[in-house]
């Protein structure tokens, strides 16, 4: 490293010390944090090849910049290895994009969380989970790697709960939201490749969204029937008025089931596009949408989303059960917070 | 054992904020107002803006609507209101 760690130290008596004294800080999103030590930050900068000052993102609404040095440190918080930090630098700088639209999706009443999908090869070496207990808990880098990009936006762009993010319910995401694709089993391709990298490269996307909403068919031996589920739940979910994207994940079972029946993501995402439609008459009918009720709303239908790409499918979750889940995007209308994949890079010489 | 770490916050960038000197009347002034795009905002502001017509006796009004709730008033609008209004009225409509 050619250039020095600039972070304010605070000397501390020991481990439990620096532990309380984060939380005295309000450095912490509730739970314990590793103690960063100057030494445990070096690690996970030289892992990416980043030097402490390098600036990675900037947050026009916050007149904030995020250095690599203040990553690192949350990333250490967080628990994460070093050879995570690279996954972290991905994901900061796709929430930093434009489209994505910082601002909107982190200070909201409508409670998004970072969804955040990990593919290609460094997905399974970093041990990322695509499997069983999808979101649940159990696996350092699903667990870590999130809540290091919360830490980052707690700590340094000034993200805090009550202040200047004003979820009114939020959901457990906000601690940890990633998952990884299941690329081994998958018939279909990768949602980084469909989105124009190749397979050799380590993507991460970032979306921004409400908690997954799981869905039961255990009847349908056909693509058609377990969509047809999945969409009757989707379009008439709580939430069902302006959101930009969705994304679909599809368990083992269910992948099974819909790929036998040789159904492309293109399929799925026309099909799920297709049977997500609303009349404005039953919007109306719920409260959802304003005016009086006339003859046309009956056969004036309202789409999901924009366009059938605004369906995002990934395969992952446990091989057995016949269950698997959608998860709407924060609700900000078409140009409020688009989903952003960014190359996770390795900047080692 | 004793240990030091490192604080993983950030100081805010400082930057100088000062307001245009406000109007004593605003009898004859041209106003702006920015429509955030959420429901009844258009609706709050266009009775904001007759009231400032009616009692307080300005000469016009201008709307203008944002991308969306969560971004700034773009280029345009700022271009527009510069040429065009004297005050502008903004707010968060939900």
């Amino acid at each position: 490293m050619t250039t020095q760690i600039e972070s304010k130290r605070y000397p501390v008596e020991d481990l439990s010390h620096a532990i309380e004294f984060c939380y005295q800080q309000g450095w912490t999103d509730g739970l314990p944090v590793v103690p960063p030590t100057e030494r445990a930050v070096q690690a996970m900068l030289e892992a990416a090849g980043l030097e402490p000052r390098q600036q990675v993102a900037f947050i026009t609404n916050r007149q904030v910049a995020v250095t690599a040095e203040k990553i690192a440190i949350n990333a250490v918080m967080a628990g994460c290895l070093p050879e995570y930090m690279p996954v972290v630098v991905a994901a900061i700088e796709g929430i930093a994009d434009p489209k994505w639209g910082y601002h909107g999706p982190a200070t909201s009443t409508g409670g998004a969380a970072v969804l955040m999908i990990v593919n290609g090869p460094m997905a399974a070496r970093l041990k990322f989970n695509s499997g069983d207990n999808l979101f649940g808990p159990g696996w350092r880098s699903n667990a870590t790697v999130g809540r290091a990009v919360r830490l980052v936006m707690r700590n340094v762009i000034g993200t805090l709960p009550g202040a200047l993010d004003r979820g009114t319910v939020g959901h457990p995401g906000k601690y940890s939201y990633v998952i990884a694709e299941n690329e081994v089993e998958s018939p279909w391709a990768p949602l980084h490749v469909e989105r124009g990298f190749t397979p050799e490269q380590s993507t991460v996307t970032v979306m921004s969204a409400e908690g997954p909403h799981q869905f039961y068919n255990q009847l349908s031996s056909t693509a058609k029937g377990v969509l047809t589920s999945l969409c009757e739940d989707m379009k008439h979910h709580g939430s069902t008025n302006g959101q930009p994207q969705y994304c679909v994940v599809l368990a083992g079972e269910h992948m099974r089931t819909i790929a036998n029946d040789g159904w492309s993501k293109k399929e799925i995402q026309q099909f799920v596009y297709e049977n997500t439609h609303n009349s404005v008459a039953h919007l109306k009918r719920t409260e959802r949408l304003a005016g009086a009720l006339t003859a046309a709303d009956e056969t004036t239908m309202r789409p999901l989303v924009p366009s059938p790409q605004d369906v995002l499918v990934v395969a992952a979750g446990g091989r057995a059960g016949a269950f698997s889940c959608y998860i709407p995007g924060w609700a900000g209308g078409k140009k409020s917070s688009q989903s952003i994949t960014k190359l996770i890079q390795d900047r080692r010489v | 054992m004793a240990m030091e770490i490192l604080d993983p916050t950030v100081e805010p960038r400082k930057q100088p904020l000062t307001f245009v000197p406000r109007p004593d009347s605003l009898t004859g002034k041209r106003i702006g107002l920015v429509e955030n795009t959420k429901y009844n905002s258009d609706k709050i502001l266009a009775k904001i803006g007759e009231i400032l017509k009616k009692e307080y006796g300005a000469a016009e009004c201008t709307m203008w609507r944002k991308h969306n709730s969560s971004v700034p008033a773009h280029q345009e609008i700022i271009d527009e209101a510069k040429r065009g209004v004297d005050v502008v009225v903004a707010g968060i409509g939900d």
